[in-house]
C-alpha cells in the first residue's frame, strides 16, 4: 500500500487560505493509514477550528473515494460534489491529487499529504515500512525475499557493503541491513549458491512511465 | 500538625464493629478485593484490587459495608424525589452498562411513564431499596440488567436475577401477587454498515474479543457473542461504517450541541468512561461543565472531542480507567494513544493544552474533583478560546 503522512495544518491552511468553500476528499483505496471519510471530517474540523484563529471562516464538505487514483470511478463520484466548490483537498497520496487536478481543471486541487513509499504495515509496533520501489524488473525470486533495492541504503545487487554491525545498517542504526536478511533466509532455504552469479546492473528503461493493459 | 500522611478517602468501608465475619461479601465479590483473613477472622477489604461494583454492600446481612454510591439513602432520596417529579407508580432501574440515558427501555417493558434510576449494575441495589419503594407506593418495578457474560462486574447480573426471584416470591407471599418485579437483560454491541466498509482491517486489528473478521472476498463481519460493546473499533474506524448500539456517532454529536447551549464558559466539556466515575445522584453539577458518558474510554471518537471544540469548549477532559481497572481488555491505554495522537494535531494550531487525559477509579471519589479542579485552572490560566479567536 501507498504510505502517506499528514502534512503540517499550518501548510495546509496557506494552499486554502484564499479559498472559502473546500471539499475535502478522503481516498478509501490502500493510503495508509486509511483517510477516508473520518480524516476528511477530522482533518475539515481541524482546519475550521485552526482557520478560526486566522479569522477565516472556511465552509467545508466532506467526501471520499473509493480510490482516488482511478480517474473513471472518481469523475463520477465526485462530479455532483463539486459544484460551487472553490478549492479541493485531497487525503490521497500524490497519484490522487493529481487525478483530481486532471479532472477538474478550473478548481485548485492541494495535497493534504506527504506520500512516501511503497510499504507494508506492521500494526503492532505502528509502523509502516518501506518495501518497494516500482523498479520494474522484480528481483525477489533471487533474494529470498527481501527486497536490496527498497531496503538496501546503497540499492546494492551483490552483496553486503560490509558496514553493517549487529545486523543494523551503517547508515541508519534501527534499520536492518537488507542483504544480512537476504543471506540468513537464503541459507534458511540451502540457496546460498543463488548468490555466486554476478547480477548486471538493473536496467533502469524497465521501470517505465506508461503501461497499457 | 499530624506526621502520618491523611488517608484517602475510599469508597467503600467494612466497619468492624458490625462484621459479624460471614463472608457472604467474599463469596460474592468478582475482584477477590474482600476476604476474611484465616487466622484473625476479620473481613479485609483489599481497596486497591475493588472496583465499586457494590455488590458485597447490596449482600451484607449485617449492614456492616458502607458505599459511597448509590447506597440506600440516596437511592431511597432519590426515589422520592422522582415519584413526585415523574409521577408515576412504575419505576425502571437499569444498568448503565445495557440502557445508558435508558434510551429503548421504554419498548423493552412496553412503559411510556415511568420513574427512570440508572444505576452502574443493578446487581448492587439491596432488597431494601426494592421494598422501599413499594412502600412508597411504586407497583411495577422493571429491572434491566446486562447479559450475564456481558456484566462489567461479571457477576452483577446474575446476583441482580438471584435477588429478583427471591424477592418476588417473599411479596407473593406477602400478598403483592406474581411477578412484581420483572427483570431482563439486554447488551449493546457493535452494528456494521456493510455498504460503507472499505475493508481495511482496522477493526479486526482493533478489536481486543476477537470478534471482527474479515473474510475474503471482502466482507467484514462480527461475532456478536464475541463483542463486549467497547466501542474500540467504532472509535477507529476510518470509514466510519460501524456504530455501537445507543452510542451512536450522532447521538453523542446531539448531546455535544444541546449541553453546549446550557453552558456558562469557560465550557470544560468530560468524555468520561461510565465506569471510571460515576454521576452523583443529585446532578449538581457547575454551570460550565458537562460530562459526556462513554461505554468505555476507548469509544471516545476525535470526531467528537472537536466537534466539543468547534461548539465553543475551552477544554476538554477525557476520563478513562487505568488500564488495570479497565472493564474491557485493556481497551483505555489504545483511548490514550489516539488522545495523544490529537493533541500532536491541536498542537499545530495552538490548542493542545486544552485537552488533556486523565485516568481515575471510582475507589477514590475525590480523584476526578482533583483532576477537574486542575484541568480547570490550566483553562482559566490560558482564557477562553473565544477572546482568542476575535
Amino acid at each position: 500500500m501507498i504510505v502517506t503522512t499528514q502534512k503540517p495544518l499550518d501548510e495546509v491552511l496557506d494552499y486554502i487560505s484564499p479559498y472559502k468553500k473546500v471539499l475535502i476528499v478522503g481516498c478509501d483505496g490502500c493510503t495508509q493509514p486509511p483517510r477516508g471519510l473520518r480524516e476528511a471530517k477530522t482533518l475539515s474540523q481541524l482546519l475550521e477550528l485552526g482557520g478560526k484563529l486566522r479569522n477565516k471562516n472556511f465552509k467545508f464538505k466532506t467526501t471520499t473515494t473509493a480510490k482516488q487514483c482511478d480517474s473513471y470511478l472518481t469523475a463520477s463520484a465526485l462530479k455532483p460534489q463539486v459544484d460551487g466548490v472553490d478549492a479541493v483537498l485531497s487525503l490521497s497520496c500524490g497519484i490522487g491529487v493529481q487525478v483530481l487536478a486532471e479532472l477538474f481543471p478550473d478548481i485548485p486541487v492541494f495535497p493534504a499529504q506527504n506520500t512516501h513509499f511503497m510499504g507494508a504495515e506492521d500494526r503492532e509496533a505502528a509502523a509502516l515500512e518501506e518495501r518497494c520501489v516500482g523498479c520494474g524488473e522484480c528481483i525477489l525470486a533471487l533474494t529470498g525475499g527481501v527486497c536490496p533495492v527498497a531496503r538496501c541504503a546503497k540499492g546494492l545487487l551483490n552483496g553486503p557493503c560490509g558496514g553493517a554491525e549487529n545486523g543494523k545498517c551503517e547508515i541508519d542504526s534501527t534499520k536492518d541491513c537488507a542483504w544480512v536478511l537476504i543471506i540468513q533466509r537464503l541459507e534458511k532455504a540451502g540457496r546460498l549458491d543463488l548468490l555466486k552469479e554476478i547480477r548486471p546492473p538493473k536496467d533502469y528503461q524497465l521501470k517505465g512511465w506508461r503501461i497499457t493493459t | 500538625m499530624s506526621e502520618q500522611a491523611v488517608e484517602e478517602r475510599t469508597a467503600l468501608k467494612v466497619t468492624e464493629d458490625s462484621c459479624s465475619s460471614c463472608a457472604v461479601c467474599s463469596s460474592l465479590c468478582p475482584f477477590e478485593a474482600i476476604k476474611r483473613d484465616t487466622e484473625t477472622n476479620k473481613i479485609i477489604l483489599e481497596i486497591e484490587k475493588c472496583q465499586v461494583c457494590g455488590i458485597c454492600y447490596s449482600a451484607c446481612p449485617a449492614k456492616a459495608i458502607d458505599v459511597i454510591y448509590y447506597d440506600v439513602d440516596s437511592l431511597t432520596s432519590y426515589l422520592e424525589r422522582a415519584k413526585q417529579e415523574y409521577k408515576s407508580d412504575t419505576l425502571v432501574i437499569a444498568c448503565k452498562g445495557s440502557a445508558p440515558d435508558l434510551v429503548g427501555v421504554d419498548k423493552l417493558f412496553g412503559v411510556t411513564k415511568f420513574i427512570p434510576l440508572s444505576v452502574p449494575c443493578v446487581g448492587r441495589v439491596p432488597d431494601e431499596v426494592f421494598l422501599k419503594a413499594i412502600v412508597m407506593g411504586i407497583n411495577k418495578i422493571h429491572v434491566l440488567g446486562c447479559d450475564e457474560d456481558y456484566c462489567r462486574f461479571e457477576r452483577g447480573s446474575s446476583v441482580a436475577g438471584r435477588r429478583i426471584l427471591a424477592l418476588n416470591l417473599l411479596l407473593e407471599q406477602l400478598g403483592y401477587g406474581k411477578e412484581l418485579i420483572t427483570f431482563k437483560r439486554n447488551s449493546l454491541k457493535v452494528k456494521v454498515d456493510a455498504d460503507s466498509c472499505i475493508i481495511c482491517g482496522n477493526c479486526v486489528f482493533y478489536c481486543p474479543y476477537d470478534a471482527a473478521k474479515l473474510e475474503s472476498p471482502g466482507t467484514v463481519s462480527f461475532d456478536l457473542t464475541a463483542c463486549r460493546g467497547c466501542g474500540l473499533c467504532v472509535a477507529m474506524c476510518p470509514a466510519q461504517a460501524l456504530e455501537l448500539e445507543n452510542w451512536e456517532e450522532e447521538r453523542i454529536s446531539t448531546l455535544i450541541s444541546k449541553l453546549s447551549k446550557e453552558m456558562k464558559t469557560p465550557k470544560i466539556f468530560i468524555f468520561r468512561c461510565q465506569w471510571a466515575a460515576y454521576p452523583s445522584l443529585n446532578g449538581a453539577l457547575a454551570p460550565n461543565v458537562r460530562f459526556i458518558d462513554l461505554p468505555c474510554a476507548s469509544r471516545v471518537d476525535i470526531l467528537h472531542i472537536l466537534e466539543a471544540f468547534r461548539q465553543g469548549a475551552d477544554g476538554v477532559l477525557i476520563v478513562a480507567c487505568a488500564e488495570d481497572d479497565c472493564k474491557q481488555e485493556k481497551a483505555s491505554g489504545k483511548a490514550q494513544h489516539s488522545v495523544e495522537a490529537l493533541i500532536k494535531r491541536l498542537s499545530q494550531i495552538g490548542l493542545q493544552d486544552r485537552l488533556h487525559f486523565c485516568t481515575v477509579a471510582p475507589r477514590y471519589p475525590e480523584r476526578l474533583d482533583e483532576e477537574l479542579a486542575q484541568f480547570s485552572e490550566k483553562i482559566a490560566a490560558i482564557g477562553s478560546k473565544e477572546s482568542k479567536e476575535q
